[in-house]
């Protein structure tokens, strides 16, 4: 969701500085100077070429040519992601294009024109078909227009004012440029356009580049040499920034800089605790373009696949061999790992005209309510995955979102088996390993969790809507949003009875709430008995980091501790008793 | 030469991946390789030219390929068309 642009002036106000807000697009704070990058059409000769020349000219083409396709294969080595490999194989399926070396080589031949403009008026031909017949037509001829324009930069031997070093500010960046910018040291990404989940954010987060997006007039309000502080993780751009805050963000940045490059070597190190007590650290992932970041943190495993976002934005998903190739994609990247997929988790909101909203959608027709009542979309989404999951035997978990009674689960079992029938009656292979857990997010289901425990395969606590069904507070509302915290002392009481109903009965237990991804409450998860963690990626190193330094023993009494405690304010003093003994 | 209607059955059309899907089988075989949609008529071993047609779902184009190899062309072609082009998700659009 893109926030609005808002521009507020600093409390202090002895400076200047003012921030600009935008959305987070990649965690990280970059400080300096910037450039501002435009993506300008570059302008072709309009002269004549003789005609000893033209063999020259056709000479100079297919050496663009072949410079633009060893970019491109230069790009593709350092790329894993799928989406990007996918991009750049189209780019150079493009510049392999037969027409586009008949017609370009006649264009200077026959019409004597000089390289570039014959480029430029090949590809303006296809452009002016497809602007013709398709309302779509920016979005339809984007790679186009980016293989045109790099092959006319590599004739005219273009170089950008893109300074090293610097804070790229731009309207708007091709995945395709992000991938080469990141070649050239660029510290940091301001973009005008773009949301959190848009295509360059997360190209931009497999990068790990300090990015803003989404900032509407950046590239007006920003001049090229200006230096600014921008911070990633929550979407803020400074700019003239006070000595002071110079000062604060360097040292900020140093230590996350520092922290950066311990993170590798701490997530080569096995998952134990100092005494040697097993942990098991998973990814919350919604793309496939995030896998390279869990690679690279080496999370075990998926532990949150989020499928609502692909069924909300891509019409296409309601096709299932499609979703089904997402799922298996997802899969064959993380093997050995389990790969958790949560069924979809939409409010029927999404559904509803303006006028039909609910009046309160978190209360309401949402998760496995809607999915039940929506029979042919949960049929179609648990056949896709069980398909997938055939190829990847005992690796497929199915987690169903918002149960709140036991009926829920055995209506999903019920239909889990009937599926699984069917296909074998269609010869299709299929995997007799696959568990069906839940999502513990409704109190209703925490307080009968010995009940659950029986019947589900697994258990996963979702403690960002738990907190805010059990501490019944919107936290998007300012006026009473301090009554959400996810660390308060009901939470614990009720996510330890949780962790010992599975331990009962012998069944998986997680938590993949934002409260996994605090280290300190991730110490006292563990502590709990609860061993698998899932969250973002961006916070597996610092977890891990955390839970390495301490023991078992140690996690155990400081779970007690927590227990016994009443009040907000008695955790705060725990946690930061905790924080003291890290760093001591 | 033989010729065969055949539709466009997945949901994203014949955008910018499809396309190269389409390009790379036809450009295994030696036959020439045409579609006509819309009065249009391409070369399918053309990526830039098959983009142009962007053909939605349910449009239903005609193949025409010519030469030694024919026959089989056109059923890899007509099997790649009609398995959806194995892909994976489009790039979501914000």
């Amino acid at each position: 969701m893109e926030k609005p642009t808002k521009i507020k002036m600093s409390k202090n106000t002895e400076h200047n500085e003012h921030f600009l807000q935008g959305a987070p697009g990649c965690p990280g704070i970059a400080i300096g100077r910037c450039s501002l990058y435009k993506r300008q059409r570059p302008r072709v000769s309009d002269t004549q070429v003789d005609d000893s020349e033209t063999d020259h000219h056709v000479e100079r083409f297919r050496d663009a040519r072949e410079e633009a396709e060893r970019e491109l294969n230069k790009m593709l080595g350092n790329q894993d992601d799928g989406s990007v490999t996918d991009l750049i194989k189209t780019q150079i399926e493009m510049l392999n294009d037969p027409e586009l070396s008949n017609q370009v080589e006649r264009e200077i031949r026959v019409n004597n024109k000089p390289a570039d403009s014959a480029i430029q008026d090949v590809f303006e031909m296809y452009l002016q078909v497809i602007r013709k017949n398709h309302d779509d037509a920016l979005e339809r001829s984007v790679d186009m227009a980016d293989v045109r324009d790099r092959l006319i930069q590599i004739l005219h031997d273009h170089t950008d004012d893109i300074i090293e070093d610097s804070i790229l500010v731009a309207r708007e960046l091709s995945p395709r440029e992000i991938i080469e910018f990141s070649t050239r040291n660029i510290k940091g990404i301001i973009m005008d356009r773009g949301g959190t989940t848009s295509h360059a954010a997360i190209i931009a987060r497999s990068m790990n580049i300090p990015t803003v997006v989404g900032l509407k007039e950046a590239t007006k309000l920003i001049d090229t040499d200006e230096c600014v502080i921008l911070d990633g993780s929550n979407g803020e751009v400074m700019l003239e920034p006070s000595e002071e805050m110079l000062s604060k963000y360097k040292k900020l940045r140093d230590q996350q800089v520092a922290a950066q490059a311990d993170f590798e070597e701490i997530c080569k190190r096995p998952n134990q605790t100092a005494d040697g007590h097993p942990f098991s650290l998973q990814a919350n992932i919604e793309f496939a373009e995030e896998i390279s970041s869990l690679r690279k943190y080496r999370a075990e495993g998926v532990g949150l696949l989020r499928t609502e976002s692909i069924y909300l934005s891509r019409k296409n998903f309601h096709d299932r061999q499609l979703q089904q190739e997402f799922y298996e994609s997802i899969l064959e990247l993380t093997a050995p790992h389990p790969v958790t997929i949560r069924l979809f988790d939409t409010g029927g909101d999404k559904f509803f005209e303006e006028t039909e909203r609910e009046q309160n959608p978190f209360l309401g027709w949402r998760g496995i309510r809607m999915l039940l009542d929506e029979q042919d979309l949960i049929k179609n989404q648990m056949r896709a995955i069980l398909k997938a999951a055939a190829n990847f035997k005992g690796r497929v978990r199915i987690l169903i979102p918002m149960v709140s009674v036991l009926e829920e689960l055995h209506e999903v079992q019920e239909m889990m088996k009937d599926i699984q029938a069917e296909l074998e009656d269609e010869g299709v292979d299929t995997d007799n390993q696959v568990q069906l857990g839940i999502m513990v997010e409704v109190p209703s289901v925490a307080v009968q969790a010995d009940l659950f425990a029986r019947h589900a395969d697994f258990l996963s606590i979702g403690t960002n809507d738990l907190t805010q069904y059990v501490m019944a507070v919107d936290r998007g509302n300012e006026r009473i949003s301090k009554l959400y915290d996810q660390r308060h002392p009901a939470m614990w009481r009720l996510i330890n009875q949780v962790a010992e109903a599975a331990e009962k009965e012998n069944i998986s237990i997680s938590v993949c709430g934002e409260l996994a991804s605090n280290p300190i409450a991730a110490c006292c998860l563990v502590g709990l008995g609860i061993s698998d963690l899932s969250m973002n990626t961006v916070v597996l190193p610092t977890v891990k980091q955390m839970l390495l330094a301490h023991t078992y023993a140690d996690m155990q009494q400081f779970a007690q501790k927590v227990l016994e405690s009443n009040t907000l304010e008695d955790i705060d003093q725990l946690f930061l008793n905790w924080k003291e003994k890290t760093d001591n | 030469m033989i010729k065969k209607k055949i539709t466009i059955v997945n949901d994203a059309g014949l955008h910018a991946r499809p396309a190269a899907a389409l390009v790379k089988t036809a450009s295994k075989y030696e036959s020439d390789f045409f579609i006509h949609l819309y009065g249009y008529k391409v070369n399918g071993k053309s990526i830039l030219g098959v983009m142009t047609l962007a053909a939605e779902k349910g449009a239903e184009l005609e193949l025409e390929v010519d030469g030694p190899d024919e026959q089989k062309a056109l059923e890899a072609i007509t099997e790649l068309i009609n398995s959806g082009f194995g892909e994976a998700y489009e790039d979501q659009n914000e």
